[in-house]
């Protein structure tokens, strides 16, 4: 199907790759069909860009490119919302913030992007959890990850 | 809105299901427990608030060119 996008154009986009969210982004809630765009084969990141508003879209990335440890509990009433039946159908995302042209770059680790990869249901999640940060600074790609906890639990 | 006042031990319900316990005050701090259907999210107010500003955030900070040369798999030089 095609998606018109303001960053990118007019482009064609398969229904494997659609994100169909049980409610929008907070801040976006009425918005929640979207898809996922590898813009460049050459960067880890993809787009996640809205199918309704042509000039929405958020850089998401895995967190497994630049987090060692970043474990997260779905609570049932976000797996309820995903009917998700099986956590290893889970596949996480997490919304980066790119700021100061690029030189300053944070990554949203208390509310990830979460989507069954079975039904194509996806949902931004809540994490309560202290250790994980709202803005978590990123280390450089190709760096050594770094560790996702904002505060290590003293021994 | 609706306020009520009440003391350590003694709880709200709303809408048949949810129930709200106040458990202890210490200081300024109350501590509150929450009992809902599982199906029901629970958060704390300033976090969705903290989340719906980075969302904001994260939008406008997306241009591609700019984005694609900071997230660059090998970094420069």
């Amino acid at each position: 199907m095609k998606v018109q996008t303001t960053r990118f154009g007019a482009l064609e986009v398969d229904e494997g790759s659609t994100v169909n969210m049980a409610s929008g982004p907070l801040g976006f809630e009425q918005l929640t069909r979207f898809c996922l765009i590898q813009h460049r084969s050459d960067t880890s990141f993809r787009w996640l860009q809205s199918m309704e508003d042509p000039s929405l879209a958020f850089v998401v990335v895995d967190p497994t490119e630049f987090f060692d440890d970043y474990e997260i509990e779905i609570s049932d009433a976000y797996a309820e919302m995903l009917r998700l039946q099986s956590e290893e159908d889970a596949l996480l995302f997490v919304v980066l913030t790119v700021g100061d042209h690029g030189k300053h770059i944070t990554a949203n680790l208390a509310a990830p992007i979460v989507l069954n990869s079975k039904n194509r249901i996806g949902m931004q999640v809540i994490i309560e959890d202290d250790r994980y940060a709202v803005r978590h600074e990123l280390a450089t790609p190709g760096a050594k990850r770094s560790r996702a906890t904002t505060i290590t639990n003293a021994a | 809105m609706l306020v009520l006042a009440r003391k350590v031990g003694q709880s709200i319900v709303i809408s048949e299901n949810i129930e709200l316990l106040v458990i202890e005050v210490r200081g300024d701090q109350v501590r509150l427990g929450i009992e809902a259907p599982r199906s029901i999210p629970v958060h704390r107010k300033e976090l969705l608030e903290q989340i719906r500003s980075e969302n904001v955030k994260a939008v406008a900070a997306s241009d591609v060119d700019v984005v694609t040369e900071a997230l660059k798999k090998e970094p420069d030089g």
